[in-house]
C-alpha cells in the first residue's frame, strides 16, 4: 500500500484510479515503433491540459512524465518531510546575485506536475498585461489576443470548478466562478481587516479546491496541507481533472519516464523522444512533440537535443532558449496577533488583495498581488532561519507563537531580463544528462516593486493589529525561458506555441510566458495550453501540422 | 539559556493517532519517524561536531529527540533538496566540509573541539559564522552564511519540526486527514485541536 | 512500531442505509403523530367544529416538526459556533420549549404553553437581530462571504415559525365562534410567508453549494409554487384551487422528508463519510433542516382544512 514513488504504475493497459486507494482505470497503450500523433513531455499545468485536449480531439497521444503516478487518498501523508517526494529534488546549479531556490520552492515532479502541490490560487492576468510593452510600457507583448485568453480562462476555471467570490473587485467583468467562495479562515480575516482599515479592496481568493462535492471529489476539509499534496482530492489539480480526462479519451501516460532527448531528422523535424524508464533508455516515435517540462527542464531538454540540423540545441537557432527566465518576487511581512489565528487551518491563501495590479499610480513597472498565509511548521521555521538567521532557543520560542502568527506575501512581477537564464553545465546527473545551470538576479525595478510591497503590507499588517513585524524575501514560481514571440528573432515559439525553427515541435508550459504578471501563473499556463491545443488541433485538421 | 516554551502543556498530537485525524500512510510515516535508523554516513569525528551543532541550533534541555541521525540517514540516501548553489559543493560534500570548517573554527578560536564548548560559546561562534566572520582556512571558498543557513541550520530545523513532539510544542494540529477542521475563525478551536494554556494565551511571550 | 488500524473504508451502502434509516425515522414519527381523519367530501362541507380539530392537530404537528428541526439544527450550528455567547443557548432552548408546548397539548396548562410559544416567536425574531449583528461585525459586513458563512440571517425564522404554528394550533383548539375561513386565511398568509422565507434561506445555502446536484433546485422551486397555490386558494377559495394547494403542500411536506435523506447522502459524500461525523455533521448539509419544510407545509394543510370547511 505504501508508495515510495518509485514504482511504475501506468502499464499493462491500466493506470491508477486517482480517486481510489488502490484501484485502476483502463489505459490505452501504444507501441514504441508505432508513430503516435503526439508525444507530450510533462504532465503538469501545461502538458496535462494539452494531452487531454489532443486526445479528446481524437489524436493518439503518449504523455511522459519523470514523476510518479500517485493516488492521493493512499499515498499523500500529512507530513512535510515525507511529501518531499512530490518535488523535483535532483541537483540544479543555481547562481547569480539572487540565486533562486529550486526544489519545493517551484518545481514538482509527478503526474500532474507542480499542480499536485500548488497552493491553488487561481487569478487571471490583468488584460493589459498581454500587451505590457505597448500599453503599459514595460516587458513584452504577448503574440496573443487577451480576449482569446479570457475565453480559455473560462474553460479552465470550469474544468477545475474554481471556487471563487460571487463578485470580483478588480478587472473586467467576468462570469461567475463555477463554485462559491470558501469560508475565510482567521488568517484571511486579518488581511480583510487590514485592507478595510487602509481603504483598499480585498477579496476571497479564487482557489482550485471545491467548496461542495464534485463527482468523486469531496469538498475541502480545511486540513491545510495543500502545499504538500491534498489527500482529500478536494484540490482540483491536473492529476485529478485533466489526467483522468486524457486517459478516458485514449491517451497513454507513462510515469517515471524521463525524456532525455528529442530526436530530429535531417529535415530538422522532430521524429520522436528518447526516454529513460525502468532502468533503460527507450525511444518512442512520434509525428509531433509537445514540450511542457516547465521553465528549467524545457530549456534543458531542448539544449540537450542538439543535432546536425539544430546544432545549438533544438529550436535554438536564435539563441533564445533558456533566456529571460522569470520568477515572482515573494517577499512577505509577518507579525504576531493577539488573537489565535491557527493558520494551519484551510488552504494557505484564502484572501487576496490585487490593488497594486490594477492601480497604476506607482513608481515601478508591473504589479503585485498579496495573499494571506498559512505555512506549515518546517516551512515557516526554515524561512525564519534563512531570512533572519535565528536559531537556538530563540527560534523555539518564536515558533511557539505559531498559532498567533499572520502574514502577507506578495506575488510580484519580475521584469524579463536576458541575463536571467538557464544553460547546461558541464556536470551530469545519474542518467548522464547535463545539469541545468540557472543564473538569476533581481533588477532595479524588481527591487522597487518589492520595497513598495513591503512598505504597503507592513502598514496594512499593523493596521490589522500585528505586532513584532518582520520581513522575509524570496521568490516563487518560474516563468519564461522559451518565450512566445512575434517572429523568430523575438521568440522561441509563435503565438500558437509552435517552434519557429522546428515545425512539428510545440511548447505549452510556463516557459513560453513572455512576461510573468503579478499573479500566480498556473491558471494562465493552463488557459494558454488550452489555446495552444486548440490551434494545434486546427492546424492538424488543415493538414498544416 | 532561556527556558523552552510551554504554551500547550496538555497537548500531545500523538493522542490523535487513532482518531480520524490520521490516516494509514501518516501513521506509517510517523511511526517510522519515531524509530531512528543506524548511523551510516558520518565518521566519529564529524558525528561529534554534528551532535553538538544540533544541540546548539535546536537545544532540547527538556527532552532529547534525535536529529543528527536523520541527517545521517538523508545523506546516506543522497537525498537532495533540488538546489545546489553554485558556490556550494554537492550535498554530501557540503555537509562534510561545513562541519569540518566549523570544527576548525572552534579549535582556532577556542583551542577546543566544538562539542567541548559551552552552549554560549557555540552560539557565539555560529553567529560569527553567520556574519561571515571566519578565520579557519578550511572555509576556503565556502560562503559561511549560506553554508550555515541554507545547509546546516536549514536541515537541522527541518528535522526538528518534523517530530510530533515539536508539533505539540507549537500547538500545531498535526496530521489531519480524513478529518480536517470545522472552526476556522479567530480564537475558535475544534475539540481535537490544542488548547493554549490560559497563562500564555494573552501574551506574546512564549 | 505503532499498530496499524484496520483499513476503514467508507462504504456507499452504509451511507445509503443510514440515510434510509433516518428518513424512515422521521417518516414514522410523522405517521404516529397523525390519526386517520374524515376527509371532507366535495359538496358536503363539514361543520366548522369538526374541521377545526383536524386543522388544530395538523398545525400542532407542523409546529412540533418545526420546533424539533429548529432545536436540532440550532443546537448543532451553535455548537459549531462554540456557544461562545450565552445568547446562543436561547434559540435551541426556545425551540425545545415550543416543542414541549406543542407536544404536551393536554398535559400542560394553556398559559404556560402559550407563554412558551410566544417566547419562541420572540426569540426567533430577536435571533435575526443577533445574526445580523454577527454579519456586520465581520470584515466585509453585508457581503456574500458573510451571508454564506456568518450566522445565517434566515435561520432564526424557523424558531419563530415553530412558535407561531403552535400558537395557531392553540387558537384553533379554543371553541370560539368565529369565521373559520378568516382564520384559515390568516394561517395561509403565515404559511405563505414561512414557505417563502424558508425558500430564501435554502436558495442562499444551495447557491453556496453551487447547486452541484440538480436535485438542489427542488426545494427552491416546489415550495414557492406551493405558496402560490395556497395564496390563490386563500384569496379566492374554490374546490379546484383548494385541491391544487392541498397537493402542492403535500408534495412539499414529502420533499422535506426526502430532503433529509439527500442530506444524509451529502454527509456520506464528505471526506471520511460517517466515520468523520464530528466534522461532517457540522459541515455537510444539515440533516435536521429539510423537515422544516414539512412543518410549514403541515400548517398550510391546516389552513386548507379550515378553508375547505367554510367553502
Ligand atoms: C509550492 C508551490 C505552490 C504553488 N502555488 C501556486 C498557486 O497557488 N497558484 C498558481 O497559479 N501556481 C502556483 N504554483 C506554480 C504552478 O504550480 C506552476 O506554475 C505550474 O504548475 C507550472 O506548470 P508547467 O506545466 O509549466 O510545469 P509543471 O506543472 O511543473 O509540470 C512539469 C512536469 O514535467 C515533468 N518533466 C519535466 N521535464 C521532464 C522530462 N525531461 N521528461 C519527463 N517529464 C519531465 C515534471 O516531472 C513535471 O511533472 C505553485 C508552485 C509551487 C512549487
Ligand atoms: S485544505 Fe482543502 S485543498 Fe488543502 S489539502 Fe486540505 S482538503 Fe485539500
Amino acid at each position: 500500500m505504501i508508495s515510495q514513488g518509485s514504482e511504475i504504475r501506468a502499464k499493462d493497459g491500466r493506470a491508477p484510479d486517482v480517486f481510489s486507494r488502490d484501484g485502476w482505470v483502463a489505459m490505452r497503450q501504444y507501441r514504441e515503433a508505432e508513430e503516435v500523433d503526439v508525444a507530450v513531455i510533462g504532465t503538469g499545468a501545461g502538458g496535462g491540459v494539452v494531452a487531454a485536449k489532443l486526445a479528446e480531439a481524437g489524436l493518439s497521444v503518449v504523455a511522459f512524465d519523470a514523476g510518479a503516478f500517485y493516488r492521493p487518498l493512499a499515498d499523500f501523508a500529512s507530513d512535510e518531510r515525507e511529501q518531499d517526494k512530490l518535488y523535483w529534488t535532483d541537483d540544479r546549479i543555481s547562481g547569480g546575485d539572487d540565486a533562486i531556490e529550486m526544489g519545493s520552492n517551484n518545481s514538482g515532479r509527478a503526474i500532474g506536475g507542480s499542480t499536485v502541490h500548488f497552493q491553488m490560487v487561481a487569478l487571471r492576468f490583468r488584460p493589459e498585461w498581454f500587451q505590457a510593452r505597448s500599453r503599459l510600457g514595460y516587458g513584452r507583448d504577448w503574440p496573443v489576443d487577451w480576449r482569446e485568453m479570457w475565453r480559455c480562462y473560462d474553460e479552465v476555471e470550469d474544468a477545475l470548478k474554481i471556487a471563487g467570490p460571487v463578485t470580483y473587485p478588480w478587472g473586467p467583468k467576468r462570469g461567475r466562478y463555477p463554485y462559491r467562495q470558501h469560508e475565510l479562515n482567521a488568517s484571511a480575516q486579518v488581511l480583510a481587516r487590514g485592507a478595510e482599515a487602509m481603504g483598499v479592496d480585498w477579496s476571497p481568493c479564487p482557489i482550485s479546491t471545491v467548496s461542495a462535492p464534485r463527482g468523486k471529489s469531496p469538498p475541502c476539509v480545511y486540513r491545510g496541507f495543500c502545499k504538500i499534496g491534498c489527500s482529500t482530492n478536494a484540490k482540483q489539480s491536473i492529476l485529478n481533472t485533466y489526467i483522468p480526462r486524457a486517459l478516458a479519451a485514449g491517451a497513454e501516460v507513462r510515469d517515471l519516464a524521463m525524456v532525455g532527448r528529442i530526436e530530429t531528422g535531417s529535415d530538422g523535424r522532430a521524429t520522436g523522444v528518447h526516454y529513460h524508464r525502468d532502468g533503460e533508455w527507450r525511444f518512442q516515435k512520434a509525428r509531433r512533440v509537445v514540450v511542457a517540462g516547465y521553465s528549467i527542464e524545457t530549456p534543458r531538454l531542448l539544449l540537450n537535443s542538439s543535432s546536425p540540423s539544430h546544432p545549438q540545441g533544438l529550436a535554438n537557432a536564435e539563441g533564445l532558449v533558456g533566456t529571460e527566465l522569470m520568477v515572482h518576487s515573494n517577499h512577505a511581512v509577518w507579525g504576531v496577533m493577539e488573537d489565535e489565528i491557527r493558520w494551519y487551518k484551510g488552504p494557505p491563501s484564502m484572501a487576496v488583495c490585487e490593488h497594486w495590479n490594477y492601480d497604476d499610480d506607482k513608481d515601478f513597472h508591473g504589479g503585485y498581488a498579496f495573499m494571506s498565509q498559512g505555512p506549515l511548521p518546517t516551512d515557516f521555521a526554515t524561512s525564519m532561519v534563512k531570512n533572519l538567521g535565528v536559531f537556538g532557543m530563540e527560534l523555539r520560542r518564536r515558533m511557539a507563537l505559531y498559532n498567533h502568527m499572520a502574514g502577507l506575501k506578495i506575488v510580484g512581477e519580475v521584469m524579463p531580463t536576458p541575463a536571467n537564464r538557464v544553460e547546461l553545465s558541464e556536470e551530469t546527473d545519474a542518467l548522464g544528462l547535463p545539469l541545468p545551470r540557472i543564473t538569476f538576479r533581481f533588477g532595479e525595478n524588481d527591487r522597487k516593486l518589492s520595497d513598495h510591497a513591503l512598505r504597503f503590507m507592513r502598514t496594512m499588517h499593523e493596521a490589522a493589529g500585528a505586532r513584532d513585524i518582520f520581513e522575509t524575501a524570496g521568490s516563487a514560481h518560474l516563468m519564461g525561458g522559451c518565450r512566445m514571440g512575434f517572429s523568430a528573432a523575438d521568440g522561441v515559439v509563435d503565438g500558437a506555441g509552435r517552434a519557429f525553427s522546428c515545425p512539428n515541435l510545440w511548447i505549452a508550459d510556463g516557459s513560453v510566458m513572455p512576461t510573468g504578471g503579478g499573479v500566480n501563473p498556473s491558471i494562465t499556463i493552463m488557459a494558454n495550453a488550452t489555446r495552444i491545443a486548440g490551434h494545434m488541433i486546427g492546424a492538424i485538421a488543415r493538414g498544416e501540422g | 539559556m532561556t527556558s523552552p516554551p510551554r504554551r500547550y502543556p496538555d497537548y500531545d498530537v500523538l493522542d490523535k493517532r487513532d482518531s480520524p485525524s490520521w490516516d494509514d500512510i501518516t501513521r506509517h510515516v510517523v511511526a517510522g519517524r519515531l524509530n531512528p535508523p543506524e548511523r551510516q554516513f558520518f565518521d566519529d569525528a564529524l558525528w561529534d561536531v554534528l551532535i553538538a551543532l544540533c544541540d546548539t541550533i535546536m537545544p532540547q534541555p527538556d527532552r532529547d529527540r534525535p536529529i543528527a541521525i536523520w541527517i545521517d540517514a538523508a545523506l546516506a540516501q543522497n537525498r537532495t533538496t533540488g538546489t545546489r548553489y553554485d558556490n556550494l559543493p554537492p550535498m554530501r560534500e557540503a555537509w562534510k566540509r561545513g562541519l569540518a570548517a566549523l570544527e576548525a573554527e572552534a579549535r582556532l578560536c577556542h583551542g577546543r573541539p566544538f562539542h567541548d564548548l559551552a552552549q554560549d560559546a557555540r552560539e557565539a561562534l555560529l553567529k560569527a559564522i553567520d556574519r561571515e566572520e571566519v578565520a579557519a582556512p578550511e572555509w576556503n571558498d565556502l560562503p559561511p552564511r549560506r553554508m550555515f543557513r541554507e545547509v546546516l541550520a536549514n536541515e537541522i530545523v527541518r528535522v526538528y519540526y518534523s517530530h510530533p513532539d515539536a508539533w505539540s510544542e507549537i500547538g500545531f494540529g498535526g496530521p489531519a486527514s480524513p478529518r480536517g477542521y470545522v472552526r476556522l475563525g479567530p480564537n475558535r478551536r475544534d475539540p481535537w485541536e490544542a488548547e493554549e494554556s490560559a497563562a500564555t494565551r494573552r501574551s506574546a511571550e512564549p | 512500531m505503532t499498530s496499524f488500524a484496520p483499513p476503514r473504508e467508507r462504504s456507499p451502502l452504509a451511507g445509503a442505509a443510514t440515510a434510509l434509516a433516518l428518513a424512515g425515522l422521521v417518516g414514522a414519527g410523522l405517521w404516529a403523530a397523525r390519526r386517520p381523519q374524515p376527509r371532507p367530501q366535495p359538496g358536503s362541507a363539514l361543520p366548522v367544529e369538526t374541521a377545526r380539530q383536524p386543522a388544530a392537530r395538523r398545525a400542532r404537528q407542523g409546529g412540533m416538526l418545526l420546533a424539533a428541526s429548529a432545536a436540532i439544527d440550532g443546537a448543532t450550528e451553535h455548537y459549531r459556533g462554540g456557544f461562545h455567547r450565552w445568547e446562543m443557548y436561547l434559540g435551541p432552548a426556545a425551540s425545545i420549549g415550543a416543542l414541549a408546548a406543542s407536544a404536551m397539548q393536554a398535559a400542560m396548562p394553556r398559559p404556560l404553553r402559550e407563554g412558551l410559544l410566544l417566547t419562541a416567536a420572540g426569540v426567533g425574531l430577536a435571533g435575526h437581530a443577533f445574526h445580523a449583528r454577527n454579519i456586520l461585525d465581520r470584515p466585509g459586513g453585508v457581503c456574500w462571504s458573510n451571508l454564506f458563512y456568518a450566522a445565517p440571517i434566515g435561520a432564526p425564522g424557523s424558531v419563530a415559525l415553530a412558535g407561531l404554528a403552535g400558537l395557531a394550533a392553540t387558537m384553533l383548539e379554543r371553541r370560539e365562534p368565529e369565521m373559520p375561513h378568516r382564520r384559515g386565511r390568516w394561517i395561509a398568509i403565515g404559511t405563505v410567508a414561512g414557505l417563502l422565507g424558508t425558500t430564501a434561506e435554502v436558495a442562499l445555502l444551495h447557491f453556496r453549494g453551487a447547486y452541484h446536484n440538480p436535485a438542489m433546485y427542488i426545494p427552491v422551486t416546489l415550495p414557492p409554487i406551493a405558496a402560490l397555490t395556497l395564496g390563490a386558494a386563500a384569496a379566492r377559495p374554490s374546490p379546484t384551487r383548494l385541491r391544487l394547494a392541498h397537493r402542492m403542500l403535500g408534495a412539499t411536506a414529502m420533499m422535506g422528508l426526502v430532503g433529509t435523506a439527500f442530506h444524509a447522502w451529502g454527509v456520506h459524500r464528505n471526506m471520511g463519510g460517517w466515520r468523520n461525523w464530528q466534522q461532517n455533521l457540522l459541515v455537510a448539509p444539515p440533516l435536521p433542516a429539510p423537515p422544516g419544510f414539512t412543518g410549514v407545509a403541515l400548517v398550510g394543510l391546516a389552513a386548507i382544512d379550515l378553508l375547505e370547511a367554510s367553502e
